[in-house]
């Protein structure tokens, strides 16, 4: 039996729901969800929040800004959007409704990666703008936090929608092309030294890896031009492509390497 | 399939201008406004549906609104389950906290829980006394169906009052239907009230006729040029 | 065709003015109008001692609206929420409607005929077994005449047992006992008119803002109406009513006794006293001292009065210096100088009003003689506007309790069992054979409860109260009650309770207008009501249940009647006649909205013992005390000392406890905890507590606290600025509660004269939960 990431992958976001609901049972462990939080004391928030709710209030609290710091500190050594592989719960929906959708064999549209980071730009300027932080009331992520710690489960028509979409109409959208948040941890992503490791000897070009990865843009780089390690920031550092490549070419890789490997060209 | 499409990829992480404009910005851009006029159904006022009674230390509404990241720390904190979040008929306002008072009132918790728990300072940390808060006014606004102003002895609103004697006294004045009895009127400060929702919760009719509504900014007693 | 709601409302509002006007009757085609169909019947308020009257209105068989009724003289037209929803009360969901028997851990339904067939056997076997005083009826203040009238002569002049007590043992018997020994005769001299006639108004551990509610906002007019009026609020707890007093005076609990006393001592000392009144109308008498608590079962006391002469009285006095009050009391010795100067104030008329801060005192009937002494060294007594007046707690304590006589060692109008000509005259009247009422009293309401703990009385019946939530050490007497061992508890309610939980049968009972009946308020004013629903299911009336047992007991010869209510009364009245507190024939009371008594040739007595007022004052006499045969028709001036209380706070258990009422519940909260309404207006108690004493043991408002004594635990959230503010060393717990018996920690200390439990004093210790 060879080591798989995905138990623990899951194992992770279901802990991450687990926690959002532990004051249900009266564990004095976590309270809050993904916007703001408090884990054993220590304060978290989400730094795209942070930014949402300071720019549009002109209220600075010192203490919110920490807890923005920490998570992104996290994030940053550890990936940048693994927070969407790891420990968004939308992204776990999607994940589910990405099963069904292949069975039906519907929704084979994609549209550009780049639409996370427009949505990122556009959340923070509106944030100033109107003075609204406007990603938060539309927010997958809060409703379904919410839909958890309490009642009121009518707004997550909103995420129901959202999936209905990725099935039968453009394929992980909300992750892909839409959702702020991983516009926030894409930079993030760049610049982290946490990043899938690619063995060109290895790979037999049997296109798995494409296959399973929800943003397969990313692994490009690294198949057509033999980049060692997959760099973009789109990078949800799920490991699945990890899990499923028959040669073991794709690993983990910790620090930065810059080197382009050459391919022996068979003849 | 999807092979081939990789073959058909470029051979540079960047992207032509063209794709850029097709792929990048113009169809995010639709998305986006097909997605913004269905979020008119949530872009509305927070209060198109009524008044809101914010949770205590709670920042003016308008920098409330911009403040609050709904994560539902202060609901949790409140031991008495009196902060609900509010949902889609709230507008802009979906998952920001709120005080439903005739359902569970706040109960003024000395400590102050709730405010001391936001994160981001819609909800005002540094709140200590009770009596400095300012979540909305009690007013009596049906007074020909108070029990008391109809000279029975009811005045609940009072009694229950956790500033009794200071946000609400009685005033007696002479029943002149039967002569010899009193009439105890409640009498509400608004310097005083603090919009905690006891009174609304408490008031016996089917109707309360004590009701929380925005709070009054305080006047000065004499006239300043 | 009938009225709207506003054109009624109006109607009934110029008929108050009418009213007013000195008429005492309405025009019977105004109040009892039909409206939409609805029709209009009078009743007396279910609830406490103040018995204003409601109308009550009916529609295709069932009760949809009561409002206040603006013919009747206490309240006209005017009530307290209570009252306001006093329809509501019959219509709870857990009404019980079937008889019900217990079958190991369950209650089973059954038919009356079955649990009446139990429960005479029962009777049966207990008696032929251990005898007569093995079984035992628990009654009630809130039992109607009848009720209390067929209880009282199936047990006494049938089944031959003293064994019949009422609740009111529990709220007012140190009241009569109070009345007995100073004037031998139970009952106030005065009327609610003095309410409104007086400009002095002494309250001595009474909560009138929130348990009589429209008498104290007939007060409040009266101060309002007149400034000079004053209002003193002798309290161990600052309430509303200490809010709204003129001058809160704040005491340690049980030295009432110390001040009272005090208060005589300036009242002699500076010979402010009405020395011709004492002349004509006061004699003077000491009793025993160091009488004991009642704490262990089976006590017995009886006291030994020994007259005195006046020097006597002042010689005794002189221990009670203001000074020495001050260092009991903590009031500051000038105060009560001010006071007894101000209750001598030749100029003002002044009145004194208690309720259970005298009554439910383990010398109870000590401080009720304490405050009559002031009346009476004064002369203020037997004027209008000028009395003390002791507040009943229950619609019919009164009424029914007192003037029925349903306990132990009572007969109707005063009599007592231990008198041979009482109890021939008793026999005479109920047709029954000589010496079939027992000549010994035997157990007060506590007693009965040890004695069914214990095992000496086997079957219980209990109706229209709720013991095993008031008695006070709770735990013992609930878990007496299930020790099993031949003891049979039947209790008769119409709600679950915490009693009919204990309860071997449960019998479904009709209440209040489900039921025709009388009742007497804390006045003299005795008030009849019709039946004017059916009771739901198979729920009876009282009444009927037990005269249904004297029938299978083979007493059924005691109630030969056909119009039963009406015969029973009029046989009742046979009492009452020439006593000095005669009732009218039973129809003057359907047509008026009561009567005071003594009712003679249709002429109700506002003011007893009273020339002019009370036709048994014969013209030259002014006052007389009639009813004091033995002391040529004076009152009796005691001689009480003080005394401590039963259990004082010590180091182990450091607050004094004290409980009560609010105004939203009523009791044991049976009734109007059912009241969607009331329930949301006050939904538990709270234990209130100085806001030093809890920041000295780390507790802040609301939190939770564990509330001990020696005899009970219970958790508590504590509230230190509510509408009731405990004092330093105090806290106070109400009892409507049943899921916090705060009765479990109440001591079963009683007065040993009048055997009536001490509800505000015993030692507890507080914690953070």
């Amino acid at each position: 039996m060879s080591f798989k990431w995905w138990p623990i992958r899951r194992a992770v976001q279901l802990s991450i729901i687990a926690l959002i609901a532990s004051p249900l049972f009266e564990l004095n462990l976590f309270n809050g969800n993904l916007a703001a939080g408090e884990l054993l004391g220590i304060k978290l928030a989400d730094p795209l929040a942070f930014l949402q709710a300071t720019l549009a209030s002109h209220l600075f609290i010192a203490s919110f800004l920490g807890a923005a710091l920490i998570v992104t500190a996290v994030y940053l050594a550890s990936g940048g959007r693994t927070f969407c592989g790891w420990v968004c719960p939308m992204y776990l929906l999607s994940e589910i409704s990405e099963k069904l959708r292949r069975r039906l064999g519907t929704g084979e549209r994609t549209y550009s990666l780049n639409g996370t980071r427009w949505a990122l730009a556009m959340t923070i300027i509106l944030s100033i703008l109107t003075g609204i932080p406007v990603f938060e009331i539309l927010s997958p992520l809060g409703v379904s936090s919410r839909a958890i710690m309490f009642n009121g489960r009518l707004p997550l028509l909103l995420v129901g929608a959202i999936l209905v979409v990725e099935v039968c109409v453009a394929r992980r959208i909300w992750c892909r092309s839409l959702c702020p948040v991983g516009g926030f941890y894409t930079l993030l992503g760049q610049i982290s030294p946490i990043r899938v490791s690619f063995s060109r000897e290895r790979c037999t070009d049997c296109g798995e890896c494409l296959r399973v990865c929800p943003v397969e843009e990313v692994l490009t780089p690294s198949l057509a031009d033999n980049m060692p390690q997959i760099t973009s920031g789109d990078c949800t550092r799920c490991g699945d492509c990890i899990d499923i490549c028959p040669a073991k070419a794709l690993g983990v890789g910790v620090w930065y390497t810059h080197s382009v490997q050459s391919k022996e060209v068979s003849p | 399939m999807r092979y081939y499409h990789l073959n058909n990829l470029n051979q540079h992480t960047g992207i032509s201008r063209r794709r850029f404009l097709k792929d990048g910005m113009l169809v995010p851009l639709a998305l986006a406004v097909a997605g913004g006029s269905i979020s008119t159904l949530f872009l509305r006022r927070a209060d198109a549906r009524g008044f809101y009674l914010r949770p205590p230390g709670a920042v003016e509404e308008t920098r409330f609104l911009a403040a609050c990241v709904k994560c539902g720390k202060c609901a949790q904190a409140c031991p008495y389950g009196s902060i609900k979040m509010a949902g889609g008929e709230a507008g802009i306002g979906i998952g920001t906290p709120h005080i439903v008072t005739r359902e569970v009132p706040c109960h003024l918790c000395p400590d102050i829980p709730c405010a001391k728990t936001c994160p981001s300072g819609a909800l005002d940390r540094k709140l200590n006394d009770i009596e400095k808060i300012r979540m909305g006014t009690a007013v009596i606004i049906d007074r020909e169906n108070c029990l008391s102003l109809r000279g029975l002895r009811c005045e609940v609103c009072y009694r229950q009052c956790p500033l009794i004697d200071k946000a609400i006294t009685i005033e007696p004045r002479h029943n002149t239907r039967t002569g010899v009895h009193s009439i105890m009127e409640p009498v509400i400060h608004a310097d005083k009230c603090v919009g905690c929702g006891i009174c609304e919760n408490a008031c016996v009719r089917d109707k309360p006729v004590i009701r929380v509504l925005a709070a009054i900014p305080g006047q000065k007693d004499y006239y300043e040029f | 065709m009938g009225l709207s709601r506003r054109e009624f409302l109006k109607a009934t509002a110029a008929a108050a003015a009418f009213a007013a006007a000195g008429t005492a009757l309405l025009k019977p085609e105004v109040s009892e109008a039909a409206e939409d169909g609805i029709k209009w019947g009078k009743a007396p308020c279910r609830f406490c001692g103040t018995g204003c009257g409601v109308l009550v209105g009916v529609k295709n068989g069932k009760i949809v609206a009561t409002k206040g009724d603006p013919a009747a003289p206490v309240n006209r037209g005017l009530n307290c929420i209570k009252g306001y929803f006093l329809s509501k009360i019959l219509y709870g969901k857990d009404r019980l409607t079937t008889p019900l028997i217990r079958k190991g851990n369950k209650m089973v339904e059954a038919s009356w005929d079955e649990a009446m067939t139990l429960i005479a056997s029962k009777f049966k076997d207990a008696i032929a077994t251990h005898g007569p005083d093995s079984v035992a009826m628990y009654g009630s203040g809130q039992w109607t005449v009848f009720e209390g009238y067929a209880a009282s002569k199936l047990f006494k002049g049938g089944i031959g047992t003293n064994n019949i007590e009422p609740n009111a043992r529990l709220c007012m018997a140190s009241a009569v006992t109070g009345f007995m020994t100073t004037f031998a005769s139970d009952e106030p001299m005065g009327c609610y008119d003095d309410l409104d006639l007086g400009d002095t108004y002494f309250l001595w551990g009474a909560n009138m803002a929130e348990c009589h509610p429209v008498l104290f906002s007939r007060l409040i007019d009266n101060r309002l109406k007149n400034p000079r009026v004053k209002i003193i609020d002798f309290g161990t707890r600052r309430t509303r009513t200490s809010q709204m007093a003129d001058t809160y005076i704040k005491f340690n609990p049980q030295t009432d006794l110390a001040l009272l006393n005090a208060i005589a001592h300036v009242i002699v000392e500076e010979k402010l006293y009405d020395d011709k009144f004492i002349k004509n109308h006061v004699v003077f008498k000491k009793g025993k001292t160091n009488i004991g608590y009642g704490l262990e079962d089976k006590f017995k006391f009886a006291d030994d009065p020994k007259p005195m002469t006046f020097d006597e009285y002042r010689e005794f006095l002189k221990t009670y210096t203001p000074e020495y009050a001050a260092k009991l009391s903590g009031v500051p010795a000038a105060t009560i100088v001010e006071m007894a100067r101000l209750y001598a104030d030749k100029s003002r008329k002044v009145n004194s009003l208690w309720t259970m801060g005298f009554n439910q005192h383990s010398r109870g009937t000590w401080v009720n003689n304490l405050v009559y002494n002031v009346h009476l060294l004064t002369g203020k007594i037997c004027k209008p506007g000028e009395n003390p007046m002791s507040l009943t707690g229950q619609p019919s304590a009164c009424g029914t309790a007192r003037e029925v006589g349903t306990f132990t060692h009572r007969l109707p109008a005063d009599m007592v069992v231990t008198n041979p000509e009482h109890r021939a005259k008793a026999e005479k009247i109920w047709g029954i054979p000589a010496g079939t009422i027992p000549a010994k009293p035997t157990y007060n309401a506590t007693e009965m409860f040890r004695a069914l703990d214990r095992g000496d009385i086997k079957v219980v019946w209990i109706q229209v109260t709720n013991p095993f939530q008031s008695l006070p050490n709770l735990n013992r007497y609930r878990k007496g009650a299930r020790k099993g061992d031949g003891r049979f508890v039947v209790v008769s309610d119409m709600y679950p309770t915490k009693s009919t939980e204990v309860a071997d049968v449960i019998l479904p009972s009709a209440s209040w207008v489900e039921k025709e009946g009388v009742f007497g308020n804390a006045e003299r004013r005795t008030q009849q009501w019709y039946k004017q629903v059916d009771p739901p299911g198979q729920a009876k009336n009282d009444l009927w249940q037990t005269i249904e047992l004297a029938k299978r007991l083979g007493h059924g010869n005691l109630f030969p009647y056909k119009y039963v209510e009406k015969e029973m009364w009029e046989e009742y009245r046979k009492f009452n006649e020439g006593q000095g507190k005669d009732l009218a024939p039973y129809e003057a009371y359907t047509k008026a909205r009561g009567l005071r008594w003594p009712v003679i040739n249709g002429r109700e007595t506002l003011y007893r013992y009273a020339e002019g007022h009370d036709p048994y004052v014969k013209a030259g006499e002014g006052i007389k005390f009639y009813k004091n045969k033995n002391d040529g028709g004076k009152a009796v001036i005691w001689a009480r000392p003080y005394e401590p209380a039963a259990e004082a706070p010590d180091k182990s258990y450091p607050f004094w406890l004290c409980t009560g009422r609010v105004l939203e519940h009523w009791h044991t909260g049976t009734m109007t905890g059912r009241v969607p309404e009331l329930k949301r207006a006050y939904p538990s108690a709270v234990c209130e507590m100085h806001p030093d004493d809890a920041k000295r043991l780390g507790i802040k408002n609301l939190q939770k606290v564990k509330i001990s004594s020696r005899r009970g635990t219970i958790i508590l959230p504590v509230e230190l600025n509510g509408r009731g503010k405990a004092e330093k060393g105090n806290v106070f717990v109400a009892f409507f509660d049943e899921t916090k018996l705060i009765n479990e920690l109440c001591i079963d200390a009683y007065c040993p004269i009048s055997g009536e439990p001490d509800y505000k004093k015993c030692a507890v210790k507080v914690e953070k939960a």
